[in-house]
Parts: C-alpha cells; sequence; structure tokens
C-alpha cells in the first residue's frame, strides 16, 4: 500500500470516511476475508442531499490491477461490481460539480459509500440545453480497454507458476549433478572390458573396473530418473503455447530419454555376458555407441535450454 | 501609444496562453517496451507491443498512463517467460502500470524529463527527471527512453543460471508513438 488506508473491515470504512468526507460509508454483511468479488453501491446526491444522475463512479485499485466504473441512474444511485480486497480510490464526477475522489479499503463482501458532490466553483450554473464542460479526469486503467481477464490477479495462477519454478529448479540442479557419473561412467567404459575385440584377454581391466563402471551406469540411471521426474511432474501452465529453445530441449528428451533406458538395458547385458567370460557380442556390443548418443542429446539438451549463451567473460579475456 | 503596445503584445500573447491551456487528449498508438536482463552468460530482451496509454492534459498539466500485461513480455523462449513470470509476481500483479505527470510545456520540448510511477509485481516506484527523446511524426508524436529499473526496486528475487544471478539492473527500453484524439 502506497498509502495509510483506512483499516480493515467495513464498520471501520464507515467511521474513517464519514470523518473524512461528508459521504457515509454503512456496514453490510461483514466478511473480512473472502476472497470473492465485492460490490460497492451507493447514491451520488448535491450538497443540498438532491439525486445527481448520470454520474460517472469509478473505482481504482492502489495497485494498479482493477477498475469498476459504474453510472448513477435518475434517483443517484450507483453500483459497482467486480472489487477484489484492496484499497482504491473512488472518484466521483459529474458535469457542474467538482470531481471527487474518497480513499477506501475494501475489506468484505458489499458496502455503501454515499457521495456528496459540491457543485463547482469555477462554473457558471448550467445552461438549460447547453452541456456544461467537464474537465477530463485523470486517465484510469479502466480507460484502456483491457480486459477484466488480463488486468484481475490470480493468486492461484501464481502459486501453480511458484510450484513449477521450484520443481524445475530442483530439474536443472539434478540434471547437472547427473552430468557428473554420467561422464564418469563413459570414461570407465573402455576399462570395464574383460575381453579385447579379438577375444583376447585384457589384463588391465579387473573386475572392481566392470563393477565400479556398472555402479556409476546404475547410479547415473537413478539420478536421470530422478531428474526427468521432476520435469514429468512439474504442472502445466493452462494456456501456454510453448516456443524458442524450451521445445529443442524436449525434442531431445525424446533422444535421450529412450537412450538411457537402452543404454542401461544394453549394459546390464553386456555386463552378464563380460561375467561369464564371453566377448560382449549382438546387441549388447552397441551399448557404448547408445551410450555415447545419449550422453551427447544430453549434454546438447542442457546447453539448448541454457541459449543463449554468452560468454562474455571469456570475451573480456581476450 | 504605449497603450497601443500593450494592446499588441496582449493580443500576440493571448493566442500562445490558451493553445497551451486547451484541453488535449492522447492515445498511445503503437509501442515497444523492452526489458534488458543481464547475466555473465545470458543477454535476453523481452519484448511487449501489447502497452496500451492514454493521456489528458488539463491545465497546463499532463497526466499520462501507460500498461501492459506482465505476460505480453516474449523473450523468445516460453520457459524462461513463466520463470521471469513466476519470479515477478506476474500472475497475482498482471499489470505494469506506469503513470507519469508533467507540465504541458514539456511537450513541446526535443526531450521530456518525467517523473515515473511504476507499479510492477505488487510494488510502487518512482523514477525522477527521467530522458524521454521526443520527435514529430507528422500529427503524432514518437517517444523513446529508458526506464533505469532494478529488480531491488521491486523486491524481485534476482533469478540465477548456474548458481550466478542476473545483474540487479532491468533496464526497461521505450518506444511509444502518442497520437492527438
Amino acid at each position: 500500500m502506497s498509502r495509510n488506508a483506512p483499516v480493515v473491515t467495513w464498520a471501520v470504512i464507515s467511521l474513517s470516511v464519514l470523518m473524512a468526507q461528508t459521504a457515509g460509508v454503512h456496514a453490510q454483511s461483514p466478511d473480512a476475508g473472502s476472497g470473492s468479488a465485492a460490490v460497492v453501491s451507493g447514491t451520488v446526491m448535491d450538497a443540498s442531499g438532491k439525486p445527481i444522475a448520470h454520474a460517472i463512479v469509478s473505482a481504482r485499485s492502489e495497485k494498479g490491477g482493477e477498475s469498476s466504473t459504474a453510472e448513477s441512474d435518475a434517483a443517484g444511485k450507483y453500483v459497482l461490481a467486480g472489487l477484489s480486497l484492496g484499497d482504491y480510490d473512488v472518484t466521483v464526477s459529474s458535469p457542474g460539480y467538482a470531481a471527487k475522489t474518497t480513499h477506501i479499503s475494501v475489506v468484505g463482501q458489499q458496502g455503501t459509500l454515499d457521495v456528496a458532490l459540491a457543485a463547482s466553483g469555477q462554473q457558471q450554473a448550467p445552461v438549460p440545453n447547453a452541456p456544461v464542460p467537464n474537465p477530463p479526469a485523470s486517465p484510469s486503467l479502466g480507460d484502456l480497454g483491457f480486459s477484466t481477464e488480463q488486468t484481475e490477479g490470480d493468486p492461484k495462477l501464481q502459486a501453480l507458476l511458484k510450484r513449477r519454478t521450484e520443481m524445475l529448479r530442483v530439474h536443472q540442479r539434478l540434471g547437472l549433478i547427473t552430468l557428473a557419473p554420467m561422464a564418469a561412467t563413459l570414461i570407465t567404459g573402455p576399462m570395464a572390458k574383460a575381453k579385447g575385440k579379438n577375444g583376447q584377454t585384457i589384463k588391465e581391466p579387473t573386475e572392481a573396473n566392470l563393477d565400479f563402471h556398472f555402479a556409476l551406469g546404475a547410479a547415473t540411471g537413478a539420478l536421470y530418473g530422478t531428474t526427468a521426474s521432476y520435469a514429468i511432474r512439474a504442472p502445466r501452465v493452462p494456456g501456454t503455447h510453448k516456443h524458442g529453445a524450451i521445445k529443442v530441449h524436449e525434442v531431445l528428451a525424446w533422444v535421450h530419454g529412450p537412450g538411457m533406458i537402452a543404454t542401461g538395458v544394453l549394459g546390464y547385458m553386456a555386463f552378464k555376458q563380460e561375467n561369464s567370460g564371453e566377448k560382449v557380442h549382438g546387441i549388447a556390443a552397441e551399448h557404448g555407441t547408445v551410450a555415447w548418443i545419449t550422453t551427447g542429446a544430453y549434454g546438447a539438451s542442457i546447453v539448448a535450454v541454457s541459449w543463449p549463451i554468452h560468454l562474455k567473460f571469456w570475451e573480456k579475456k581476450q | 501609444m504605449r497603450g497601443a503596445r500593450i494592446l499588441f503584445l496582449v493580443a500576440l500573447v493571448a493566442p500562445a496562453a490558451v493553445v497551451a491551456q486547451a484541453d488535449s487528449q492522447w492515445q498511445l498508438q503503437q509501442s515497444t517496451l523492452s526489458y534488458h536482463m543481464s547475466h555473465p552468460m545470458h543477454e535476453v530482451d523481452g519484448v511487449s507491443r501489447a502497452a496500451k496509454g492514454k493521456g489528458v492534459c488539463h491545465a497546463r498539466q499532463c497526466d499520462f498512463l501507460i500498461a501492459a500485461p506482465v505476460k505480453s513480455f516474449d523473450s523468445g523462449d516460453t520457459n524462461r517467460d513463466l520463470h521471469m513470470l513466476e519470479t515477478t509476481r506476474g500472475a497475482q500483479f498482471p499489470m505494469v502500470v506506469v503513470r507519469t505527470h508533467f507540465a504541458d510545456s514539456e511537450l513541446h520540448e526535443g526531450t521530456v524529463y518525467a517523473d515515473l510511477e511504476v507499479q510492477f509485481a505488487g510494488q510502487t516506484t518512482h523514477y525522477s527527471h527521467v530522458a524521454f527523446q521526443r520527435t514529430d511524426q507528422g500529427k503524432d508524436v514518437h517517444i523513446t527512453g529508458t526506464v533505469p529499473a532494478l529488480c531491488s526496486d521491486f523486491k524481485i528475487d534476482r533469478p540465477t543460471f548456474l548458481t550466478v544471478p542476473i545483474k540487479n539492473e532491468i533496464p526497461v527500453k521505450v518506444d511509444m508513438t502518442w497520437r492527438p484524439i
């Protein structure tokens, strides 16, 4: 709040406005804390209490996100509907009268605000059939033609966005962490073979190497699965049409996702063949190739979602 | 003779005074608002062309209002824009609203210095004496300038990439064409 608004019940509003203005606000059906739209109604009158017809009543939220406008009828009655809880400047104007702005806090569902306008001292008495010039009011958000859907806040959507961001933040961090065991698995791959290409025994590799490679692969798979689950379970935002680098990131997931599963299956087959003293053969022999393709797609998806990468610090060193 | 001179001066000055005091209203015809986000590994611009605006000049004072939906800013990537929307509390406070008030004589200067009140992310911040360049385009007026916004002005937690936050400065470039109505 940029100003100290009268708070926080309709009764308090009534008192504060009555003290500050000549208009009155009366409490009706207090329902502080309700999230539903509020209605403010009342009567526009002149100093003698005579109703003023066709007066323009506009409420502008202090936050700037909302506004509502109404016109008084022949009895001076007006209704401002669809207001949310919060602080508003209610401005009432009518030709021949000085516009009046009243600051209110909407804290319940219904309230009354009667406004008395003083005749404009600088203007002559209205001439019959001649429109009285009315000073243009300062522009308000309601003048700009935005739809209510565009200007009304949506706390539920905000909560959904927060949850989405938190989950994708975990997804991002785990994804980067996964790179470490993934790279280590690739590096230890060639050392995990017990048999060379021609079937000869490789002396340097040991069962420990094979087990280590297997463990790294398993850790990579587990981390990868957890990382993916955060992206998959992150809530979707309704009405969003994806475009840009995120689409490349998602397309690449269709490469490294199946690749990770295939690498694990082929790796397990190769592990069993190695453990039984066989040379890795059949589709299991493609374990390494699939692993490299999968890692390449995984790395590319990280680069894609980080795009555009601008190595500014590197350029500065030049 | 002296009286005639005075009458002559009055005759010269009076129309100018009338013009200066005349009410006028302005409508935003087209606009490009773009924020710039800077990170050691990223330089990103988010652009909105969805702003609407209205200006009213009365009694030698002008009030202008410009507003744009926060979600209309497009940085070229949906994921980044949704993150921006979350970080700036754009669902809860869906509009960025700028109000400015200045003497209408400023409207005739090449450089307009305006005091801005910006409502964004649930916060209201004031920027004083922000310079905008003004050029005439037929009956339209073209305004360009930069609002020196900071994340901290609006209590925005700076997003991080690889644990490094973006810069606090998020200057907003403004390019607008106004038409009298």
